[in-house]
């Protein structure tokens, strides 16, 4: 709303958010000019994180989509109360493999069972996995764990079996804000390279370099990497990633 | 070296330092790993683990579809919440498993837009698919809940054959008995446990009277009741056996402890507070809301599509809010920037916060005077005004008049009318600003004078008379700014502020409540934030404040099945237990009165209220205004629901003399159920049928059918049906010999009479209403529709008792979930298609003549700040100050956990349990660290929670989050048989804000605390302490 109507949040601390803006190290690469049919695509995710409303839709479309352990997410949202001078906000930040250009938990893993593929998705082969966690360890998002069920690597894979069914993971199907966007960052016709093609997209942890190909939209900068801020969720069972 | 080195060195070093400490499976297994890893590569990499196999592949280039063969993909309706959205269940044919669910692109709960009605199936699988990307914009999506839903359907504590108890009520012993000896024992009574005589519902069925003295309490039929939830699609089923057949009176939902203020409330503002009309924003449209009691993002109705519109509407559209609430909440998002925002407010004093905006906006004069003069709807109509409301109309206010208080008619003018005095088309009177005489409503073409109070000559004698609009005002002005900012904690320039944003946008505004008012003042609290929007005249105009688009008639009088009536129906009179009448009218007032002291009667009478749910077990075990002789509990859990109830009758309800047999009718043990003698397993969320309605935020007609998608798995009856709600009533109604149920028992439009003998009868006969409904019928249902959402196995029932020309097309509301007004038809031009016709009511003249039983005085016709207070007026404060409860408590809607779904384990693995939040302030103060196990105690109760520590909470606040702190469902094991439950202690994880909820200590006998007015149940400002524990 125009600042002259402003004046009922009188009364209030002013706010000011993403003040210390910085351009996104590891942004998105410029989409190429043009795609053939047959080219293989970069498949990338942007998060409007505007958007999201932490119902964590997405989070239980997950677990059930792709048999998720008890005590694991491959993606979650999470929660935060932080502070903003004398107002507290909250932020709901969606989490989930980077699937980055120059992933640390490719060449941590011992037995080559973590590549990236073709498309960009970062997957695991289970056959090649033997379960030693270096790739957990690697990763700075917190985004693989060991599922105690098959005591193999486990994490996001862009539900690429969805996607190569030619249908959508199966968190951004079920979101209910609207929040998470698939597509193929090397089609300059898509939603995503539209996004990111506008410049304000940001990663999560930049300055590691690690070219992560989940943009998130509106992200305050404070939020790329740790956040100070209250956890609202609570301890969920096992490991909630607040990397 | 560069960071990127750094790090992966750092990583590898810390992994062989943790191999080196002895993982010596792990190198066995990596050795091998290496092993493999350079033999030949002979096949794909294992990438998918055990991820679902895809319900069909759509080609992204064509958009072909190729199903899976082993799977099925209906369309259905959640039961999460009251919400009931349609969603998509992919189902495992083979197991008969549910393996996941997402939304119903056809249902507009879900999918903003939703697809057009008429698409096949097929298409509508390509429209959430990757192909032209279409799934994204048109992705239709369950929240985290719903999504969580299908884990009900395997869960080890649901109940799958009849109940009997064992020993004393509530001891958790259960004996498993046959469905045929259920109904017989319900029906017949006897001694069934051993402890002496009950009465079966043979002999409760008489239509003597209650007591021959009192005879305004009605038949003895009424001593049996039916406590519902909300109407999930069966309701009315349920409604023609207890109320139709049975000939009850009393079948109650859970309002009265939901959000009953809100509705009460907008029913004084909207014109009834016994149908309860009530107008939600039109997200889609509207450029400022103030969300005031309610949290769109966090729960409310309809959750789903609220918490979507509000996440498009901040960032796409043009919508600005601020959510008023004492906690912080999902509606809240940083990232939303000044888009919306959250102003913490004490608890209870929303009508201080409402009527604070309300003297700004008239004192500046920013209300919209050509809405509010306009005295009827033609002049309305003229005026270009989409609606109209009566503050022109005026009030008797005349002290001591025998008509104070009651609007002024046109009969009191002496005109000639239409019908008997003071009926609904004896008019109004308004001043004419031409001539300053008095002339009925409807004698002007234009305005009305606004402002009146005055002494006019009616008949013979001055009378002072008041327009709604100067009542409304001087109730306004009752404080100033300062003294509203006082009490709600809202500085007075961010009040002022907020009304001059609120009357900045034309009509394209509104003000939204709805269970945040549940507090001892709830219902002005409502009654004066939902007034705010007359004020800016928003009623029926797009982007301001819409009624519901409504529903297909399903199981009501129909196109081609009547539903509703049939013959020997009973019309039930009476009493409703809750006293939601005048107790003028009652045999003890006039007893009283014969000697010399008619008020305060026995317990508090409700007027001004509909059936309230609140005040149910409290009447029953009370005995007043009569006895109950049985309960039936369907899916409802007032127990765990309304606070204070489990400590004020959890021991009366352990003894069957105060109430001889209770019945719960549940998939699963509540709270509730816990303490029934009979439990009969009804059929579970995707295995039933059902036709529902979005509540609201829906501008096009919708009707969402549910329809079994997998098998049952509870017993059978004898005839080899589930055994579910439906088949119990339809087994009693026969053994008692009912009307309304088993052969001739319906008819269909040409009057021929059908049998009702199976839920199918019903349901089918109900997807034909929807189907024929309006002016065209549905298109049929194709083959290919039926085969891929798997409806073929009931397709032969379906075509056996519908006519050939009908099956199809039921077929086809059952194949898309329901049936579905083109959405673009929810608008005309700049207004709702759905339009609210009667008056909108500044001052409400059924609550303004309404008196208070306990004190025989009137309550105020208008909005107005009062401050919550206990049934004889008496201020809560008064009674527990605040130097020895000086916190207050509040209950939070969480945005995943239920009032009934604790049991969902991966519900639960995300948010195990809820802390109480308090703010980080008085956690100083009180040595509160987070995380600290707490006490909180209220006159009503103690439980030990966790603190959580937080800046989002309003300071001497202490929040609840709703849905935890069960002590059934799982939480405690019963013994079925020789079968103990698995235990479930992990469901007993949290608090309970009800267990710390209050009796009214102005109040005899078995009491909880409810709102003086409208008798709902108070959880909003509870009067707390709390400490370390």
């Amino acid at each position: 709303m125009p600042d002259s109507r402003r004046d009922f949040l009188r009364g209030f601390a002013a706010v000011t958010v993403g003040a210390a803006a910085v351009a996104p190290a590891g942004a998105a690469p410029t989409p190429q000019a043009a795609v053939s049919p047959d080219k293989t695509p970069r498949w990338a995710m942007v998060v409007d994180v505007a958007k999201c409303i932490g119902c964590q839709s997405c989070t239980v479309s997950c677990i059930y989509e792709n048999a998720v352990p008890e005590d694991s997410f491959r993606t979650i949202v999470s929660t935060y109360e932080v502070q903003e001078g004398d107002r507290a906000a909250m932020v709901m930040l969606p989490r989930l493999c980077n699937h980055c250009a120059d992933a640390p938990c490719i060449p941590v893993c011992p037995v080559g069972a973590t590549f990236q593929r073709a498309d960009g998705i970062v997957v695991v082969d289970a056959d090649r996995c033997v379960g030693c966690a270096y790739c957990v360890q690697a990763c700075p998002y917190d985004a693989r764990f060991v599922n105690h069920g098959t005591q193999k690597a486990d994490k996001c894979t862009f539900c690429a079996h969805r996607v190569e069914a030619g249908l959508l993971p199966a968190c951004v199907e079920s979101c209910v804000g609207g929040a998470r966007i698939f597509g193929d960052l090397d089609d300059p016709k898509s939603t995503v390279s539209k996004l990111v093609a506008k410049g304000d997209a940001k990663v999560l942890k930049p300055e590691l370099g690690t070219r992560p190909h989940v943009f998130y939209l509106g992200l305050d900068d404070r939020l790329t990497g740790k956040v100070e801020g209250e956890p609202t969720l609570w301890h969920p069972t096992g490991r909630e990633t607040h990397a | 070296m560069d960071r990127r080195t750094l790090l992966k060195t750092g990583v590898a070093a810390g992994g062989l330092g943790a191999f080196a400490a002895g993982y010596a499976d792990t190198a066995r297994k990596v050795v091998e790993g290496v092993a493999d890893s350079l033999a030949p590569k002979a096949k794909a990499a294992n990438i998918h683990g055990a991820s679902l196999k895809p319900e069909f592949t759509v080609d992204p280039a064509t958009g072909g579809l190729t199903p899976d063969p082993d799977q099925q993909v209906s369309y259905v309706m959640c039961m999460g919440c009251t919400t009931y959205c349609g969603v998509r269940v992919r189902v495992d044919k083979t197991s008969g498993a549910v393996l996941r669910v997402a939304g119903n692109p056809f249902h507009p709960l879900s999918a903003d837009p939703p697809l057009p009605p008429d698409m096949s199936i097929k298409d509508s699988f390509v429209a959430v698919s990757r192909a032209g990307e279409k799934g994204l914009d048109g992705r239709s999506t369950t929240c985290g809940r719903g999504s969580a839903m299908l884990g009900w359907m395997a869960s080890p504590y649901r109940v799958t054959q009849p109940l009997k108890r064992v020993g004393p009520r509530g001891a958790g012993r259960w004996q498993p008995i046959s469905f045929e000896q259920m109904v017989r024992e319900v029906a017949e009574g006897g001694d069934l446990f051993g402890e002496g005589h009950v009465d079966g519902l043979k002999a409760l069925r008489s239509f003597d009277p209650i007591d021959p003295k009192a005879p305004e309490l009605g038949p003895k039929v009424n001593q049996v009741g039916l406590m519902s939830s909300t109407n999930e699609g069966r309701e009315n089923f349920a409604r023609r056996f207890v109320q139709k057949a049975f000939g009850s009176l009393n079948f109650i939902g859970h309002g009265g402890y939901c959000g009953g203020s809100y509705r009460s409330g907008s029913g004084a503002a909207m014109g009834n507070v016994k149908r309860l009309p009530h107008a939600k924003p039109d997200f889609a449209n509207c450029e400022f809301i103030i969300f005031c009691g309610t949290a769109p993002a966090n729960a409310g109705n309809p959750f789903k599509r609220q918490a979507a519109m509000v996440a498009k509407g901040r960032t796409d559209g043009k919508l600005n809010y601020v959510v008023v609430d004492p906690v912080i909440g999902h509606s809240d998002s940083l990232a939303a920037k000044h888009r919306g925002r959250w102003i913490p407010i004490r608890p209870a004093t929303d009508g201080a916060f409402a009527m604070a905006l309300a003297r700004w906006i008239i004192d500046n004069e920013r209300y919209d005077r050509t809405f509010l003069v306009q005295p009827n709807p033609k002049a309305a109509a003229a005026a270009g005004e989409a609606g109209w409301c009566n503050a022109t109309h005026l009030v008797v206010a005349e002290p001591g008049h025998p008509r104070e208080g009651f609007m002024l008619r046109a009969s009191d003018l002496g005109l000639t009318i239409e019908g008997e005095t003071y009926a609904e088309k004896d008019p109004f009177v308004v001043v004419d600003p031409a001539t300053g005489q008095l002339v009925p409503h409807t004698a002007l073409a234009g305005p009305a004078e606004l402002i009146v109070d005055g002494a006019f000559a009616v008949g013979d004698k001055p009378l002072r008379l008041r327009s709604s609009f100067d009542l409304y005002a001087e109730s306004a002005r009752r404080f100033t700014m300062e003294e509203y900012a006082a009490t709600c904690g809202i500085p007075a320039e961010t009040l002022a502020g907020l009304a001059r944003e609120f009357t900045s946008h034309g009509k394209k505004a509104a003000v939204n409540t709805h269970g945040g008012t549940m507090a001892g003042n709830g219902f002005y609290n409502a009654f004066a934030l939902i007034a705010l929007n007359t004020l800016i005249g928003n009623i029926n105009v797009k982007g301001g404040a819409m009624v519901s688009g409504g529903a297909f008639p399903a199981e009501g009088k129909g196109p081609r099945y009547d539903l509703d009536g049939f013959p020997g129906q009973v019309t039930p009179k009476g009493t409703p237990l809750s006293r939601n009448v005048p107790y003028e009218k009652s045999s003890e007032f006039k007893r009283k009165k014969e000697a010399g002291k008619a008020y305060p009667s026995e317990a508090p009478w409700y007027p001004a209220a509909p059936q309230l749910g609140s005040e149910w077990l409290t009447s029953a075990l009370n005995g007043y205004p009569y006895p109950m002789k049985a309960l039936f509990v369907w899916n409802a859990n007032p127990i765990y629901g309304i606070p204070g109830l489990k400590g004020a009758v959890a021991t009366a309800l352990k003894d069957p003399k105060r109430l001889p047999l209770i019945v719960a009718i549940d998939p699963f043990i509540n709270e509730t159920g816990a303490f029934a003698d009979y439990i009969l397993p009804d059929s579970l969320l995707f295995e039933t049928w059902g036709f529902a309605a979005p509540w609201h935020t829906v501008p096009s007609r919708t009707s969402t059918a549910r329809w079994p998608v997998v098998e049952s798995k509870n017993a059978k009856t004898a005839d080899g049906e589930p055994i579910t709600m439906e088949a119990f009533f339809i087994a009693l109604a026969k053994t008692l010999g009912l009307p309304g149920f088993g052969p001739n028992a319906m008819r269909d439009a040409a009057g021929t009479l059908l049998a009702l003998d199976r839920p199918t009868d019903w349901f089918f006969r109900a997807a034909t209403n929807v189907a024929f409904a309006g002016q065209k019928p549905v298109g049929d249902a194709t083959d290919e529709d039926i085969a891929l959402t798997g409806f073929g196995r009931h397709v032969p029932a379906l075509q056996a008792t519908l006519k050939p020309e009908e099956w199809r097309k039921a077929a086809h509301v059952f194949t898309r979930g329901g049936r579905y007004q083109p959405y673009a038809q929810g608008y005309d031009g700049e207004r709702m298609a759905q339009k609210f016709a009667p008056a909108l009511t500044l001052y409400n003249e059924q609550v303004g003549t309404a008196r208070s039983s306990m004190t025989g005085r009137r309550h105020s016709g208008v909005p107005q700040w009062t401050p919550p207070a206990f049934a004889d007026g008496t201020p809560m404060r008064k009674v527990y100050a605040e130097a020895d409860w000086p916190m207050l408590l509040i209950s939070q809607k969480s945005v995943l956990m239920g009032a009934y779904t604790i049991g969902l384990d991966r519900l639960r693995g995300i948010h195990p349990e809820n802390p109480v939040a308090l703010h980080a302030d008085d956690a100083a103060r009180l040595g509160i660290a987070n995380g600290d196990k707490v006490r909180i105690a209220t006159p009503g109760g103690e439980v030990v929670g966790t603190a959580l520590v937080r800046k989002g909470v309003m300071r001497g606040v202490i929040a609840v989050e709703h849905g935890f702190g069960h002590t059934e469902f799982g939480a405690r094991s019963h013994l079925i048989g020789d079968t103990r439950q698995p235990d479930g202690a992990a469901l007993a994880a949290g608090i309970n804000l009800n267990d710390l909820g209050l009796s009214d200590p102005t109040r005899k006998g078995l009491s909880v605390w409810l709102d003086p007015v409208a008798g709902s149940a108070v959880r909003q400002g509870l009067p707390a302490r709390i400490s370390r524990a």
